[in-house]
């Protein structure tokens, strides 16, 4: 059997939070200048503000969805408030970024207590401009569902990240 | 298979049938469907029980905190039987081969045993424990075979809980002795328990660790091309720039500084 490669698989992203999909759009989230590449490490001190949003595309009559969630709240043995929603940004014009879309639950920085985390922005294609309604609350959010909601389809993009409280010392030995 | 669940676990399973009928078709309609002030409760009952099943938690107090007292007598001739079923492995063979090779039709011991294999994968999919769906999927992280071919491994914990549900009605109808628990059999618990989040944990630190690895070979190889994009652009269109190497290589003064 082939070994696989995508990051988004060996990492678990595709599989717990997405499903199979093909990258059409370029995604590029940049905290305080440091690009966010699959598997990275940020600390929540990195993570305060909310990051940078920059999507490809070419036409600027077609919108994108941003998601951001944590699937291993509140830890990663434990998950049972997956997926834990942390930003969602609606009719984001493509070749833009997140600031110029419709943001429907404000950004909150990720502050993990225990284990190591993965945070996951997820981008979709809208069919037009649409309506999206909050969710009651963030945790349990399910982004396969969501997307099915408000016929999203596939993801056309996604990055992830890994996070650990600020004192942490898991993971890799850098 | 689900009807045959649901009439072992005799109390609570209206509650537990109608929560996990309403929980399948997506999380998020059923937690809106629920008055506001428990959104997560019926979930959270589930993935507790589940948790407790699949994990072989013997502990009454984890289960009866969730189940009310009737339940207590249930738990009691669980524990009962699981300690039968754990001083004779060697019955249990044929179940934990039946297991591995996820076969239903193995040796008769198993067969009653094996009608309520495909509900836990069901069940499990609906609620939040991942490592534990990869009963028929296909993970290629090593602990998954692990688990199926080491005897002593997860197998038997995580059926246990169905046979002894399974046998509990119609074997010992009106089993409702106590028995106390031995502090060795807490332990052991523990340590399977202990054993079995480590090997998780294990398996998502190498997952961590290969997909870094992955994006940054990916990443690499795309830097190589785009400097040999950038060159050839380079030698193309300012040929002088790129005559702008230093030519001699010997060592020699630049800036100096004031002392």
């Amino acid at each position: 059997m082939p070994r696989e490669r995508d990051p988004l698989v060996v990492g678990r992203v595709v599989g717990d939070v997405l499903d199979p999909f093909l990258r059409s759009i370029t995604l590029r989230v940049t905290y305080n200048n440091r690009e966010v590449a699959n598997g990275c490490e940020f600390r929540p001190s990195q993570l305060v503000s909310q990051p940078r949003v920059d999507i490809g595309g070419d036409d600027l009559r077609t919108f994108y969805t941003l998601v951001m969630v944590d699937p291993d709240a509140p830890s990663p043995s434990n998950p049972n408030l997956r997926e834990y929603l942390h930003w969602l940004v609606t009719d984001i014009p493509a070749t833009t970024g997140a600031n110029f879309g419709q943001e429907i639950v404000c950004y909150e920085s990720p502050r993990p207590t225990a284990g190591i985390h993965r945070f996951v922005f997820v981008l979709f294609r809208q069919l037009g401009r649409q309506t999206v309604y909050a969710p009651g609350w963030r945790q349990n959010f399910n982004t396969r569902d969501f997307a099915e909601l408000y016929n999203l389809g596939l993801p056309v993009a996604a990055v992830y990240f890994n996070c650990q409280r600020e004192g942490g010392s898991g993971g890799r030995r850098s | 298979m689900f009807t045959m669940w649901s009439s072992l676990v005799d109390d609570d399973d209206d509650n537990r049938s109608s929560k996990r009928v309403s929980c399948s078709p997506s999380k998020s309609s059923t937690c809106s469907s629920h008055p506001p002030f428990s959104p997560s409760s019926p979930k959270k009952t589930m993935d507790e029980v589940w948790k407790d099943l699949s994990l072989s938690s013997l502990h009454h107090h984890s289960i009866s905190t969730i189940n009310n007292a009737t339940a207590n007598t249930h738990h009691a001739f669980r524990s009962t039987l699981l300690q039968d079923f754990l001083a004779r492995p060697s019955n249990m063979d044929p179940l934990r081969t039946g297991t591995s090779t996820a076969d239903p039709s193995s040796a008769g011991a198993a067969t009653p045993f094996a009608s309520p294999l495909p509900p836990p994968p069901t069940l499990l999919s609906l609620n939040s424990l991942p490592d534990f769906h990869c009963i028929d999927d296909t993970d290629p992280m090593k602990p998954h075979s692990h688990f199926h071919n080491n005897a002593t491994a997860a197998t038997p914990y995580m059926y246990p809980p169905f046979n002894v549900l399974a046998a509990a009605s119609p074997a010992f109808p009106s089993f409702r002795k106590k028995r106390p628990r031995g502090s060795d059999d807490n332990s052991g618990d523990r340590r399977h328990k202990r054993l079995i989040k480590n090997r998780e944990s294990a398996a998502r630190s190498r997952a961590r660790k290969q997909a870094y690895t992955n994006e940054l070979e990916l990443e690499v190889a795309h830097l190589i091309e785009e400097n040999a994009r950038l060159k050839r652009l380079q030698q193309k269109f300012c040929p002088e720039a790129s005559a702008q190497l230093p030519k001699k290589h010997t060592l020699y003064r630049t800036s100096t500084a004031p002392f």
